[in-house]
This record gives structure tokens, sequence and C-alpha cells, in this order.
């Protein structure tokens, strides 16, 4: 400090600062020893105490692990039931009985192995090949032997459970369904949870081997129908005998699912659909709850049960008659004449026709070089709006759609809910086609051609949708034109009957014509049932006005099957699709039934009936 | 400040680096195995810790890329911050099994008193650092980090989490006693603390709280009760002997009564899989990266780079020895997680932040002042 004398002061300060920095910067490091040295002294505390207990304490512990084990079992939830809107049972649970083997408590597994495969009635090897699969996981986890075992079996192995160190009988439950296959498609299966929705879940909340919702309502409703797992702490020895309980959890059973379907009416419909492919829709028409939703065939959902065979699964996969698919809504077909109905609209709408206008039907017109042909060949001679609904004149919409655009029809079918999904809350739902100008030249780089809107006229061409669609917008039609949104939950019942959803109507859209004009279409609709020629008296009731429209949807062009003289000869694919739909009462619309029948040739004579029967069961449904 | 200097990576500490490497290794290992279940592979645990890793490492190059000395700075703002997260964990947080400790983010669950604890590390470091004159700290001069620590210590409390408040205490006290305090000062201090163990026995430990004691001293009183932890965690510590039972082995745990396998308990699962052996091996790690910040701290710049790693050396040791502490029985259960072990965004980002500043002091340690 002396030598700095010189130094101006302020330089001074800084030097005597840095210097004293420096002097406690050191005397800080060499704390830095004191606490080394401390850190040292409490690391070999820990390291003592392992060395206690794994070492030195090591075998009590592992005799402990081994001999007084406490574990942890989880009690499966009973799935919640599913109801329908009388609130009668359709889907429940029974308890199956699988036989589960921990190998680590079975100290001669050969022997078991050969016990079990006596009692259980099956070869050895192919119990060999269950462990044979469970290879490669830790002997500690519980390998799954025979799922849904007998009564019979189940007795004789609780009674020899000291010979079969390892053999657990685990209770889970298996769905059970009360009316057989009925709204399959709507209520979905389970399956084995896979690896991908096993790492998407919460840790624990599910384990490899547990079934869960795969398709349809089961599957969308996972989170409801599933409840929440209970859990039992054991004592277990040795060899693996739970020696007594120490604490358990009740499991939650999963929430109860009231549908809006009506049981009846949806047997009736599944049994007027066997054998043939196809669906049939019957809806609220002022709130949307759908009452029936059938696709045929049905899904064989007691294959889904203990886990389906390939065999099954392949045979579904095969079948001609598509029984995967959802036809109600995943079915895309031609609307064929229902959708003379949004023609009809759009005419009115843009003034090119009123009720009055006639045209004449002499069995076909001329357009450039084609020939377009009525259905009835004979001609309808001259007709109004009214008749060519109700008679399905063709002529009458090929004339009125020369005068229409192509976009101002779609605008028309769209406001009625077509070319668009309805929004069910059901997985892969399709949204059919309606097509535009603009939509044209985007697919196939060509322009929309006049010629073209003949075959729109009256649903053929490109036009496409799905059963569900003509339903929605035939309930548009009955209802004053609001398209709602079709729903099938009426209500979510917790376990202690506490509801915690309720229906509620969803508008989905709204017509853009007037009520007038839709009222002249009702008209129409009422002449096609109750008419003197109309296309769809099969679905006459008695003594409630019915009002429909029927539809022939042809798969391929006329050309390919006009030679065949006898329509019995026509090849099945090559057949047309029958389509019918309508509501009733006319007068003060309730319900919207829409029944397509695939290759089912005619609208009026083979969809129309099964339309009867439902509507026939709604209206009397004491009857039997 | 913020150029970027190439001596400063010359100076990198590769050996922190691969120390750090192999104990993260470690630990996503035994988190693989602590949350696996047949059938499904890595669990959603498994990749989110990775993401963590992924996430605390890129902070970790923003970080040294900065000199640490910007933290004298920036140390008030960073106090603030986690005091109003604090605050908003309590009074508007997500409720998890009766404690207010987290804030969702949506993407991402935020404990802030994780981030509290580097916080006042770094804090406590600033104003020792301006404070210290070397001939140790009265009473009164100690009011101000006192009060530092007070506010999140009571904060956390309350939510409650008496495992990460007494950690504010145990940096407190570390650091404080490191930068030296007056003979008086010590006797005062020591003398209040013993006075208040039993207004906290009475009035601030919640009743499982107490059991949790009680329990250290006689597990058997209660053993599916809250002496379960520590019974399960002895045997299967016990019981994975000299060599352990393997990887995805271990019985104790899989067998789904050790809890908490995969957060605080994680140790436990590697000591039952991997015996005393792998015990020793990852101990002799993790000290031997406490060692190296040791000697980071020994080649500091200034004694604020010197005050900063001995905060963040304290962080890493005494959650170590806690955590250890209590799954081998040696400990009341609290809630404690094992740096690098323990499943967590939050305390494996903090860990990581502080790692970052360790790498920060430890580049910067030859350069020369120049302000």
């Amino acid at each position: 400090m002396k030598k700095n004398r010189s130094l101006p002061s302020m330089q001074r300060t800084i030097t005597r600062i840095n210097k004293l920095d420096a002097v406690e910067l050191f005397i800080l490091k060499r704390r830095l020893a004191v606490a080394t040295i401390f850190i040292l002294a409490l690391t070999s505390i820990i390291i003592l105490r392992l060395w206690f207990l794994q070492v030195y304490k090591g075998y009590e512990f592992e005799e402990k692990a081994k001999v007084n084990r406490v574990r942890e079992l989880r009690i499966v939830a009973p799935r919640g039931n599913i109801l329908d809107r009388q609130g009668r049972l359709l889907i429940t649970n029974r308890p199956s009985f699988n036989v589960v083997w921990t190998r680590e408590d079975a100290p001669d597994p050969d022997q078991v192995i050969k016990r079990l495969a006596k009692i259980l009635n099956e070869d050895i090897s192919s119990i060999l090949d269950r462990i044979r699969a469970g290879e490669g996981t830790p002997k500690y986890v519980p390998l799954l032997l025979k799922e849904d075992i007998s009564w019979r079996a189940l007795a004789y192995i609780e009674n020899n459970h000291l010979n079969l160190p390892g053999v657990r009988i685990e209770v889970v439950p298996a769905r059970e369904y009360l009316f057989g296959n009925l709204s399959s498609h709507l209520v979905g299966y389970l399956g084995e949870i896979n690896k991908n929705e096993l790492q998407r879940s919460r840790q624990g909340e599910y384990e490899g081997g547990d079934r869960v919702g795969k398709q349809g309502l089961e599957k969308l409703f996972e989170k409801q129908l599933r409840g929440e797992m209970g859990m039992s702490m054991l004592e277990v020895n040795a060899r693996g005998f739970e020696k007594k309980q120490l604490a358990q959890k009740q499991p939650l059973p999963g929430n109860d699912i009231k549908l809006t379907i009506d049981a009846d009416l949806q047997i009736t419909a599944e049994k007027a659909l066997e054998g043939l492919a196809g669906a049939v829709i019957a809806t609220e028409v002022n709130t949307g709850r759908i009452l029936v939703l059938a696709s045929s065939p049905p899904l064989q959902l007691n294959e889904f049960v203990g886990g389906i065979s390939q065999k099954a699964w392949q045979a579904m996969l095969g079948d001609p008659l598509h029984p995967l698919l959802n036809k109600s809504i995943q079915g895309q077909y031609p609307p064929a004449s229902t959708y003379k109905m949004v023609t009809a609209l759009a005419g009115l709408g843009e003034g090119i026709i009123t009720p009055d206008t006639a045209f004449n039907c002499s069995g076909s017109i001329r357009l450039g070089k084609r020939n377009f042909r009525c259905w009835k060949k004979t001609g309808h001679g001259t007709v109004n709006l009214k008749r060519a609904l109700a008679e399905s004149c063709d002529v009458y919409f090929y004339l009125l759609s020369q005068d229409l655009h192509v976009d101002t029809i779609a605008s028309y079918a769209k406001s009625l809910g077509l070319g668009q999904k309805t929004s069910i809350n059901l997985e892969h739902e399709k949204g059919g086609l309606i097509p535009t100008a603009d939509w044209k030249l985007k697919k196939y780089q060509e322009r929309w051609q006049p010629g073209e809107n003949l075959t729109i006229a009256i649903g053929q061409g490109f036009n496409l949708a799905t059963p569900l669609q003509i339903n929605v917008m035939t309930g548009a039609i009955a209802n004053g034109g609001i398209t709602y949104r079709p729903q099938f939950i009426e209500e979510i019942i917790d376990p202690d009957s506490k509801t915690i959803q309720m229906f509620e109507p969803i508008r989905n859209g709204e017509f853009k014509g007037s009520e007038e004009n839709l009222e002249l279409i009702r008209q129409g609709l009422i002449a096609a049932v109750n008419g003197p020629n109309g296309t769809g008296e099969q679905a006459r009731l008695e003594e409630i006005i019915v009002a429909g429209k029927t539809g022939t949807a042809q798969v391929v062009h006329l050309s390919h099957v006009e030679d065949i003289d006898s329509e019995e000869k026509i090849p099945y694919k090559m057949r047309d699709h029958a389509w019918f739909t309508c509501y009733a009462p006319a007068d003060k619309p309730e319900i919207a039934v829409t029944v397509l029948v695939e290759h089912g040739r005619h609208g009026g004579s083979t969809a129309a009936p099964i339309a009867h029967q439902i509507l026939t069961k709604y209206f009397k449904p004491i009857e039997d | 400040m913020f150029r970027f200097d190439r001596r400063l990576l010359l100076n990198f500490d590769w050996g922190l680096l691969a120390t750090v490497l192999l104990i993260a290794a470690m630990g996503l290992a035994n988190l693989y195995s602590a949350t696996y279940s047949p059938g499904a592979g890595a669990s959603p645990y498994f990749m989110k810790q990775l993401t963590y890793y992924l996430m605390g490492a890129g902070l970790i190059l923003i970080i040294i890329s900065i000199d640490y000395r910007v933290l004298l700075t920036l140390n008030y703002p960073i106090y603030a911050i986690t005091i109003l997260l604090l605050c908003i964990a309590l009074f508007f947080g997500d409720s998890i099994a009766n404690t207010q400790r987290w804030i969702d983010l949506g993407f991402f669950r935020l404990q802030p008193s994780e981030l509290a604890k580097l916080a006042l590390v770094i804090n406590l470091a600033s104003y020792y650092y301006r404070k210290d004159t070397g001939k140790g700290f009265t009473l009164r001069e100690l009011g101000a980090p006192i009060l530092l620590t007070a506010l999140p210590f009571i904060l956390i409390l309350k939510q409650p989490d008496l495992g990460t408040a007494l950690m504010l205490a145990a940096v407190f006290i570390s650091m404080t006693l490191f930068v030296r305090l007056k003979l008086r000062t010590i006797i005062v201090m020591a003398s209040s603390i013993f006075s208040l163990i039993p207004i906290g026995w009475f009035y601030i430990l919640k009743p499982y709280q107490k059991k949790r004691i009680f329990t250290l001293f006689n597990p058997e009183l209660d053993p599916h009760g809250s002496g379960y932890h520590i019974i399960q965690s002895k045997i299967a510590v016990g019981s994975g002997l000299l060599s352990g039972k393997g990887f995805l082995q271990g019985t104790q745990v899989h067998l789904n009564f050790l809890p908490e396998r995969h957060t605080d308990f994680a140790f436990s699962v590697w000591a039952e899989e991997w015996g005393f052996v792998g015990s020793i091996f990852f101990l002799a790690c993790y000290i031997f990266l406490i060692l190296l910040a040791l000697k980071i701290a020994g080649s500091a710049r200034d004694k604020f780079g010197v005050l900063l790693c001995f905060g963040i050396i304290s962080l890493l040791f005494w959650q170590a020895f806690i955590n250890l502490g209590m799954l081998l029985g040696l400990l009341p259960v609290v809630g404690m997680p094992l740096p690098f072990f323990s499943y967590g965004g939050s305390s494996l980002i903090t860990t990581l932040i502080g790692l970052g500043i360790l790498f920060n002091i430890s580049m910067r340690r030859h350069m020369t002042f120049n302000s």
C-alpha cells in the first residue's frame, strides 16, 4: 500500500478495493474446502446406510420381499349399461372368469400346465402357446391363459387351489348383449387395448390386456362408460397365495347411457332388413332424436366379446353385403327421385314454375344427340307439380332443370342439409356429394354441360347422399325448414342415478326458401302416398296420413341392362337401389322414416313397405 | 457483456458435461423402468421427461452465451416474477390432491416453487456479494436476506409443500454460514430456531406431516398408512442386494406397491434393480458432479461467481441428501425430488438452468473485469 501513495486518490481506492476483493475471494474459496469435507461426510452416511440395507441386512429384506409381499390388484369396474329411450336394458355386463398365471409363483411349472390342460379340457400345446406369447415379459407379470371359462372349470380350479400355485381366477366384467346384434353399428364393440392407445392414456389408467371401446358408442363414450378401477391390497405369501386383504377401494361403475333409440322400432327395422343390405332411419322431425338407426347386415357383436377370431373377422370383411359398413351414415348412394323435392323447391324459389305450370310428358325428351327417358315409357301426359311429385315424372324435372343453374340447385340442396355431414356423433360419417360447376372444373378440368342438369334434376349423375342426410332433409321439409342434428343420446346417468347430460336439440341450419313452397312439396308427398297413381302407396296407413317420396337409384347405365328382358335376370350388383323417405302424420309431423335397400330395385315396392312397418309400429305400439 | 469470446469455448467444462450426460442417462433409464407397463413400451412419462431434457439443453445453450454477472442486475425482477407465480399458483392454481402447487399453461404444468429455489440462490448470492465486507454479518444485516427467504418460504408452506419450503431454508442456512457470521449472530439464530421448533410443531405442521415424523422412528406403527412408504421403500432397496435384480426386473417396483415410484421414490427403483453396486455407482457420479462444481467455485473469477456456485451446489446436494435419506428410512417422508431421477418438468428444468449457470461461471473464470 505504501508504494501506491504517489498515485491519484481515485485510482488508489480502486486498487484497494480490488486487493480487498482478492483477499476476500481467497478466504471465501478456502471455505469451500470445509464445505467439501462436510458434503463427503454426509455422503458417507448415505453409503453406510445403503451398505447396511443392501448388503448387511439385504437377505432379510429379500426374504421380506418374497415372503410378505403386499400386492396391489386392480378390480375392473363394470362398464356402464346402455338403455333404450324407454329405459329398457339393451347392453349390460356379466362376470367372465379368466385364468391367469404368475410364473414367478410357480416352482414347478410343468406340473401346473399339465393339470390346467386337463381341467380346461385343452391341449397342452395351446396353453404353451399362450405362455410363449408372454415370453420376454418379466416373470411377475400374470399371464392370461384362458378367458371366460365354464362354471365347472371354475369350481374345479377353486377347489384344487393348493395344487395350482401361481394360478388365479380373475373375475372381469364382459359385455352381455340382451337383444343380440340390435343397433350393432351404433353401439360398436370392445377390443384389447393396443400399444398406441396405451401410450396415449394416463399412467395407471389402463394396462396391457384391458378391453376398451373400439367402435361406435363404446369407443366415443369410453370415458363415460368405463368407470374407475378399484384396487385391492393383498398380502401374498411366497407361493403367490393370497393371505389376507389389507385394504380395498371399490371400483366405481361407469355411467349408463340412455339412447334415444326405441328398441321396438329398431327390432322392427332390423327384422325387415334381414337378408338385405340397406339402412333404416327414423327420427323425430322436431328434435332430431334418432328412434331407429339400422344398417344391415348387422355386426356379430358376440364374436367380439372374448376377442374376435381371425376367421370371424375375415368372414365379415369378405361378406358381399358388407356388414362392417354402417350404411346409414357411410353408405353414399344417388338420392334418385327423392332429390326431385330439391329440384322442385329450386324451381319454385327461382320463379321458374308455379304450382300450376304444366309440362307434357311423352315418355322421353331429346336434348342434343341424347334421348332422356321417363321411367314410365308411355309417358304421363300433362303434369303439374303435384302430379310430378306424386307419380315421380322424370320429364317434368328434365324440362324444369333446363332453366336452372347447377349451382342454384346445389344451394337449395345444401340448405336442406345435403352435401355436408350431419355431424352425428359417430366416426367416419360421409358427407355425400352435391356437384357445382366449380367442383367439376376442379375435379375433372371440364366445364359443366347443360345436359348434366337433367341427370342432376332427378338425383342421378354425380349426386350422392347418405340415408341419414335424406332423413334430415325429409325432417326439414316436414317441420318447416329446420335441419336438426341427428342425435342418439337421451341421457347420461351416473351410478347414483343422477343425470349428468341431457338431450337438447341442436339446429344445423335452415332452408333458404319459403314456407309456402315447402307446403307445395308436402302436398305432392301426400299425393305420392295417398293419391290415385302415387308411387308410394304401399306406405299408406289407415288412420294417419303419411307423406313420402320414392326413389330408384340407377347403379349402372341403363344401356347395360336394357337388353335383359326380365328384371329377375339382372345380376344382383347391377340392380337399382330402392329409396323411400316419408314423414307422418302429414298434418302434424312427428316422425321421419327413411329406408334404403341396396339393389332393391323399386322404392315403391321394396322400401315403402318397410317404412310402412315402422310407422305402423310407431303409431300402434301396444298392438303386440 | 453479450460478445462471445472464442476463449469461452476453450474453457468449456467438458468433464462436467460428460458427468451430467451419464447421470441423465441413468435417470432416464430408471424412469423407463419405473413407468414400464408390459406391452406398452416407453411410457408417456419417459417421453415427456426426454422432452424436458431437450428443452433444458436449449436453455443451457442460451444461458452460457450471456455473462452470469447480468444476474446482478436481474436479481430483483427474477425475484418479483417468482413471487408473483407463487401467488398465482396458491390462489388460482390447479389443485391436485389438496395442494395448490401448479399453474396450468396448457402444454405444461408449471410448479413455480421449483423455480423459487434457484431464484433464492441468485438473490442471496447478489445480496451477499454486495454487502459482504469480510468482517462477518451482524443480525441486523441479515434482516434483508431473512425476508427474501421468508416470503417464498411462507407461500410454499401454504401450498402446502413442506419439502420445498425446507429446501429454501436449507439453501438460506448454507449460504449464510458460508459468507461468515459473527459468533453472536450464530448463537442468536440457533437459539431462535430451537425456540421456533415447538411453535412449528403445534401450529404449522399438518397432522399427516407429524405422522410421518413419528413413523420415521417406528414405521411399523402404521404399516399400511404413512409407514407404508418407508417400509416398502426399504424392502425395495434392501432386496436389491449387492448386484440388483436387473433392469425392469424389480418385483417390488412392478408389482405396483412402491408408491410414487416415478417421482420421489425413483431411486428405490434404481437401488432394487441395480443393487448396492449400482447405487454406489450413481452416488459416485453424483458426488463427482458436485466436486466438479466445487472446483468451478474454487476457480471463479469473482465472489459473485463463488456464491452463485455454492448456492447451486447446496441445491444439488441437499435435494439428493434429503431424498436419499428419506427413502432409506433416515429422514421423514417429505416431498423432495432427486435431481435427474425424479419425473417432473419444473424440477428438471430448474436443475438444468442451475447447471447452465455452473458452465457459465466456469467458462468465464479467466476473464478480467472490464467494469
